[in-house]
């Protein structure tokens, strides 16, 4: 039973993917203080470590199609321990939407409008994605395909605009890095931005040809994986040994952008790349949340769900954290183990699926 | 659905509701802002505390503001554009706050375009005063850093001649710098780079008051180095021009050298300059080889003589080489002497030899002064000018 | 009390009250007599006692013997046909006595079949036929003796002759437009697209006006199931009055709500011809020279007929100033408003101390000042189209430099912020499809801007953007080619690629039937074409 009547095409899903982990481009500077400058490393490491993960979730999506990721933790582990599993996920979704809500409304509101109380601006922007999730995913993925595409835009202008501040010898001496600090890294790189696609199991079903599914999901992994590089270098490259103790250096690598005095001050560049993304990361959890919760339940339709798991979503972010340090200290500490258990059950799932020999 | 369109009126109005409340707060008038442009901090006459100026721009009088007011007297601030704001504290986040009880309007950081300090505060370390500098996300990183040789308020009164407001006449002066090369220019986010550096001690240009008379001119002379984040001396003109080129900085600048066969001196003009510093370590000696590639046209010269055949031209490139070698070698010798590595020694030892790096770093100032150098400069003179012999008869 | 209830009563059975008599005018469907004045009779009483309903009556046939009548409206019909081909044939030929066995009934085919030298007859049987025809400007013959009569058309009226557009004219392209008259609409079509596949529906909508739709579309090439939606929706049509093509477009239209419009109308035949060649169906409506093209999208608003004309790199580059004038037309007074209040670290030095001090004795925040000078452009421009012509311009300039040089320096309005509302203006227009909700949505930006500052601006173009995304017209996603993507199709969106480029159907509309014209069209050197 179709819980949404939309279908997206594959190169909407290419879109929708990259703009989802594209949503992380300035969040993976946590990382800069466990690995100073070799995060572009730890990048390409976390991004050639997800794609065996994401070829995995494409082979369980492969395995049962048309159907998302409850009904097949349902056939799966069984009725009652299935919705254990899904009523999990179903609160790691919503778990990771209030982060990245709150992170979200941690910059704005420090960056633009200090005096601004931060659930004002959560609840707002929880509205937008409220609105796009009601509309359903083809409107998501519309918005999606335009707003990487801006993404894109601003990347490599704010890295162009940047060249004549990059020092290249910040970034070294190579592979001075120990291999505790770059597996810590990878982890986290691997787990924050990358398989966070796990809530793509979710939209699958409603993909048109879903067999041509794995190119796309490929291809929208190393589009996103890509602009966080280019991001991270040039966040390296221009601030050096201080974007350590920086809170957000892609904000401040960008401040220092100052030609001719007329290009200066684009910093409103990246807070609008930091919005678009967020909005798209946002927005596909909430809704793999809602069609989760939706068909846990086995409801007709997910719209009545819509607004009150905003809530929950928008409650989430204002209880989790206080202030950022704390949120940047789970991400790098106990964030990872939290979120690869459950972008890691998905093999198991296919381990005991191919045992089981479902479907039959 | 009757009731549909209730529940999205009520919606809306939830909206119009939360509108006011979120941003209003954040809001601020253009006429309720005062622009700051420059920042000073000095010494104060009680132990531990500072005297901070902020210097404010009036926006109305810029139009109509003379640049230079000579009638008033002094502090005058007749038809000034600006209005410099002192008050003395202890920290200087608090300061900040406290001049909200002079100034009816909120001070507002981000247009600031020059931090001073005082070279007395400077020598007892400004870690602890620039902090709030660094953190406030009002105050930004590009902005440039000086020390002064008088007070900074002193500094900030100056009124200039091309400029309305002072802190901007002595922003644009401190990167005009780069037609001579004579002292650097650094920004805040420079700064901290080398304060965050274990090694690499931090630097910053250096200005006074110099007074003609009656009238009063800033002016730039040199280098303050630092060490960690204590003042500990200085380099002039010359030995500032020296560790620019290590550092390759050198955009600019004027040399003279005197012509091999006598006939008076020879002004070259430098127009492009490129360094590479490649640290070599042998059996616990470092060797740092730094390779200087230098570019220049021959501006004027004082003499008769022809200078510009071949042979001259390459004696002239000799002398030339040798002058560079002489503000480099100055350099080194007043750096050694005090002790603190302006150069990025240590930094360039990190990028090759990062294991040996870890356990020099610790007796860093021990192995300072005694790094060797081994200079290798080749410069090239490209043209000669307009003429090639000089105006003077031929000579028969 | 029990008025306010009692009406609201009423008000409810009337809205459910369905299948309401269609027409309102007298005898459904009563037939027409055998007696001439009963008839006669009977069309007076329809059309009571308006002037120029002229009845004529004279006898014809056989020494005078069958009386008859012509019943017309003056004014409305073409005078010379009516003597020429209905009267004079009638009253001078004598054919019909010879033909006396017949019945009487009869002699209306004979009438029709050898007597008129009009193009068009046809019978009718019942007073509701004859009143249309009359109100049609056809003209009605009556035979005593005759169930039937005759509505012969003899239409002829007063009508705009073809002229330039008002609202679309052009430097380079035809400057024909399309009139009040119907037929002639149709017939400016069907000189550019001389293809029997045109086909032309018509039907008539509205109760009281009757007013003649008439849809064309290409057979072979739109998609069947647009046609039947088109339909579908004209025909739940149900009001009094249609008349303008406006009424139709509301009733039809995706998205009622939605401050972008989903039906494209245009003046020009060769813009609409375009359109219907790429797949699309016109709907046009009698009486206005404005037809309707469905579906539409958004990137239509930005392309103009001349666009095709001329070549395509200045083409490509209008195309971008228009999309830049539009994005500026939104949102520089929310930007200005968001800058100068929330964000004034944005703004380089020198600018923002020029700003502060043109603002320094201004007493309203930028927000109010926003909201002032917009609502004052607006009045002026709604003043200008009202004034009659000779005094609208002048006082439409002056209005504005007057008002806007007096209140700077009166000190109400800080300069910066009269360049930017006059700037807004000025690129209002450059897309005329979308000035009316451009200046919605410039309000709304603006005040959203003036609460949240960047982060409103931000929300408000975000939430345009997803509105813009859920749009559909006709089934047609409003976005496309962007969103589906479809790399074809964005060869004719922001850049405009050469015409021998062009080779397919706009995807999404025309898919159909993709291939438009032939491949390898470059213009090239003869030597070069032999090589292909």
């Amino acid at each position: 039973m179709r819980l949404e009547r939309g279908i997206i095409s594959s190169s909407q899903l290419t879109f929708l993917v990259a703009g989802y982990v594209q949503g992380s481009v300035m969040v993976v500077a946590i990382t800069n203080i466990i690995t100073k400058q070799y995060t572009w490393l730890v990048v390409l490491s976390g991004l050639a470590a997800s794609i065996p993960l994401a070829m995995v979730y494409i082979a369980l999506a492969r395995k049962f199609p048309g159907k998302d990721l409850i009904q097949i933790n349902r056939i799966v582990y069984g009725p009652y321990l299935g919705k254990l599993v899904s009523a999990l996920y179903i609160w790691f979704f919503c778990s990771i939407a209030g982060f990245m809500l709150t992170y979200v409304g941690e910059i704005i509101k420090y960056y633009m409008m200090p005096e601004t109380p931060k659930y004002a601006i959560c609840i707002l922007f929880a509205c937008i994605c409220a609105w796009t999730v009601r509309n359903g995913i083809e409107v998501l993925a519309r918005t999606s395909v335009i707003f990487v595409m801006i993404i894109i835009f601003v990347i490599l202008i704010t890295f162009f605009l940047l060249l004549k501040d990059m020092q290249l010898t910040n970034f070294l001496p190579f592979f001075d890095l120990s291999l505790k600090d770059f597996i810590q890294g990878t982890h986290v790189m691997l787990t924050l931005p990358f398989s966070e696609i796990v809530v793509f199991l979710m939209v699958m079903p409603y993909v048109n040809k879903g067999v041509e599914a794995k190119k796309s999901v490929i291809l929208g992994l190393i589009i996103g994986g890509v602009s966080i590089l280019i991001d991270t270098v040039r966040n390296t490259a221009v601030l050096g040994v201080t974007s350590t103790i920086m809170v957000s250096p892609s904000i401040e690598s960008v401040r220092l952008i100052d030609l001719a005095e007329i290009i200066t001050r684009l910093e409103m560049l990246v807070i609008t790349l930091l919005l678009i993304a967020m909005f798209i990361k946002v927005s596909v959890m909430y809704y793999g949340s809602v069609l989760g919760i939706a068909r846990l339940f086995n409801l007709r339709s997910y719209r009545p769900l819509v607004l009150p798991i905003g809530s929950i979503i928008v409650s989430l972010s204002i209880l989790s954290f206080t202030y950022l340090a704390q949120n940047v200290g789970f991400a790098t500490g106990t964030g990872p183990f939290f979120t690869l258990t459950f972008e890691f059950s998905p093999v198991i799932t296919l381990l005991i699926a191919k045992i089981r020999k479902l479907p039959k | 659905m009757k009731n549909r369109m209730g529940f999205i009126l009520e919606i809306i109005i939830c909206f119009m509701l939360i509108l006011p409340i979120s941003g209003c707060w954040s809001r601020h008038e253009l006429n309720s802002l005062s622009f700051v442009v420059g920042v000073g901090l000095d010494k104060a006459e009680k132990p531990g505390e500072i005297q901070l100026t902020t210097q404010v721009v009036k926006p109305g009088e810029l139009k109509s503001a003379s640049a230079k007011n000579k009638s008033s007297g002094s502090g005058g601030n007749g038809t000034n554009a600006y209005w410099n704001i002192k008050r003395t504290g202890y920290v200087a986040s608090k300061i900040i706050r406290d001049f909200s009880h002079e100034s009816s309007h909120r001070l507002y950081f981000p247009h600031n375009q020059v931090l001073i300090i005082e070279r007395k505060l400077a020598e007892e370390g400004i870690q602890k005063y620039i902090d709030t500098f660094i953190r406030d996300n009002e105050t930004r990183f590009n902005v440039l850093i000086v020390v002064s040789e008088d007070r900074a308020n002193e500094v900030l009164d100056v009124s200039p001649e091309l400029e309305k407001l002072p802190a901007i006449n002595i922003a644009k002066l401190v990167e005009t710098q780069n037609v001579t090369s004579e002292s650097p220019t650094v920004r805040l986010i420079d700064f901290i780079r080398r304060l965050m550096n274990k090694t690499t001690a931090p630097i910053a240009p250096l200005i006074r008051v110099t007074s003609d008379g009656n009238e009063k001119t800033v002016e730039v002379f040199g280098t303050a180095v630092f060490k960690h984040d204590k003042l500990v001396g200085e380099l002039n003109k010359r030995e500032t021009r020296g560790l620019l080129w290590v550092i390759n900085k050198v955009k600019g600048g004027m040399i003279d050298v005197a012509v091999p066969s006598g006939d008076g001196t020879v002004s070259l003009e430098i127009m492009r300059a490129k360094s590479k510093m490649t640290p070599v370590i042998q059996d616990d000696t470092i060797l740092i080889k730094l390779d200087i590639k230098a570019e220049g046209i021959i501006n004027s010269q004082s003499g008769s003589e022809d200078i510009t055949s071949p042979v001259h031209v390459a004696s002239l490139e000799k002398e030339l080489s040798a002058e560079i070698r002489k503000e480099i070698i100055a350099a080194l010798k007043t750096a050694k002497d005090l002790n603190s590595d302006i150069f990025g020694f240590g930094e360039s030892i990190y990028w090759k030899y990062p294991s040996e790096w870890k356990k020099l770093k610790m007796k860093w100032d021990e192995v300072f002064p005694d790094i060797e150098v081994a200079l290798n400069i080749d410069t090239t003179l490209r043209s000669t000018g307009n003429i090639s012999a000089p105006a003077v008869p031929a000579k028969e | 009390m029990f008025r306010y209830i009692h009406s609201k009563l009423r008000f409810w059975q009337l809205a459910n009250h369905n299948g309401a008599d269609a027409n309102h005018s007298g005898n459904s469907q009563s037939n027409l007599f055998d007696d001439l004045n009963k008839n006669l009779t009977a069309l007076k009483g329809v059309f009571g006692n308006s002037y120029d309903v002229n009845m004529r009556g004279f006898n014809f046939g056989d020494q005078g013997v069958t009386r008859g009548a012509i019943v017309f409206l003056s004014g409305m019909t073409d005078t010379a046909i009516i003597n020429e081909n209905i009267i004079k044939p009638l009253m001078y030929d004598i054919r019909l006595s010879s033909k006396q066995e017949t019945s009487p009934m009869n002699n209306m085919s004979i009438i029709q079949a050898t007597l008129l030298t009009v193009g068009m007859v046809q019978k009718a049987s019942t007073i509701n036929e004859v009143v249309d025809g009359c109100l049609s400007g056809k003209t009605i013959l009556l035979m005593d003796g005759s169930k039937d009569a005759l509505v012969i058309g003899t239409e002829g009226w007063e009508t705009r002759g073809v002229d330039e557009p008002k609202t679309e004219s052009v430097v380079r392209g035809p400057r024909e437009g399309f009139t009040e008259n119907l037929l002639t609409n149709t017939t400016l079509l069907r000189r550019k697209i001389k293809n029997p596949n045109l086909t032309l529906e018509t039907m008539k909508i509205g109760e009281q006006t009757k007013t003649t739709i008439c849809v064309a579309y290409l057979k072979d090439l739109v998609p069947p199931q647009l046609i039947k939606e088109i339909q579908r929706r004209l025909q739940r049509i149900k009001t009094d009055a249609i008349l303008e093509s406006g009424y139709i477009e509301q009733f039809i239209e995706d998205a009622p709500f939605s401050i972008f419009s989903t039906v494209a109308n245009s003046e020009k035949p060769d813009l609409v011809a375009a359109k219907i060649l790429e797949g699309r169906a016109a709907i046009f409506v009698d009486g206005t020279p404005f037809v309707l093209t469905v579906p539409m999208v958004f990137m239509e608003s930005f392309q103009s007929a001349e666009d095709y004309y001329s070549r395509p790199y200045f083409a490509s580059v209008v195309r971008l100033l228009r999309t830049l004038a539009f994005f500026i037309s939104i949102t520089s007074p929310a930007i200005y408003v968001a800058l100068t209040t929330f964000h004034q670290e944005l703004i380089p030095t020198s600018l923002l101390f020029t700003m502060a001090a043109s603002e320094e004795g201004v007493p309203f925040p930028a927000m109010a000042e926003a909201l002032i000078m917009g609502t004052t452009f607006e009045i002026l421009r709604e003043a200008g189209v009202r004034l009659p012509r000779p005094i609208g311009q002048a006082v439409s300039i002056v209005g504005a430099l007057v008002i806007g040089e007096a209140a700077v320096g009166a000190g109400i309005i800080g300069e910066p912020m009269v360049i930017v509302i006059a700037l807004t203006a000025i690129c209002s227009f450059v897309v005329p499809p979308q000035t009316d909700s451009g200046s919605i949505l410039r309000l709304i930006l603006v005040v959203l801007a003036g609460a949240m500052g960047g982060f409103g601006i931000a929300l408000g173009l975000m939430g345009a953007f997803i509105h813009l995304a859920s749009l559909r017209s006709f089934g047609t996603p409003y976005l496309s080619p962007f969103a589906p993507l479809s790399t074809q199709d964005l060869k004719d969106s922001f850049i405009r690629v050469p015409i021998w480029a062009m080779f397919a159907r706009p995807r999404t509309i025309g898919w159909h039937d993709p291939q438009r014209q032939e491949f390898r069209l470059k213009p090239s050197h003869p030597s070069e074409e032999d090589k292909s």
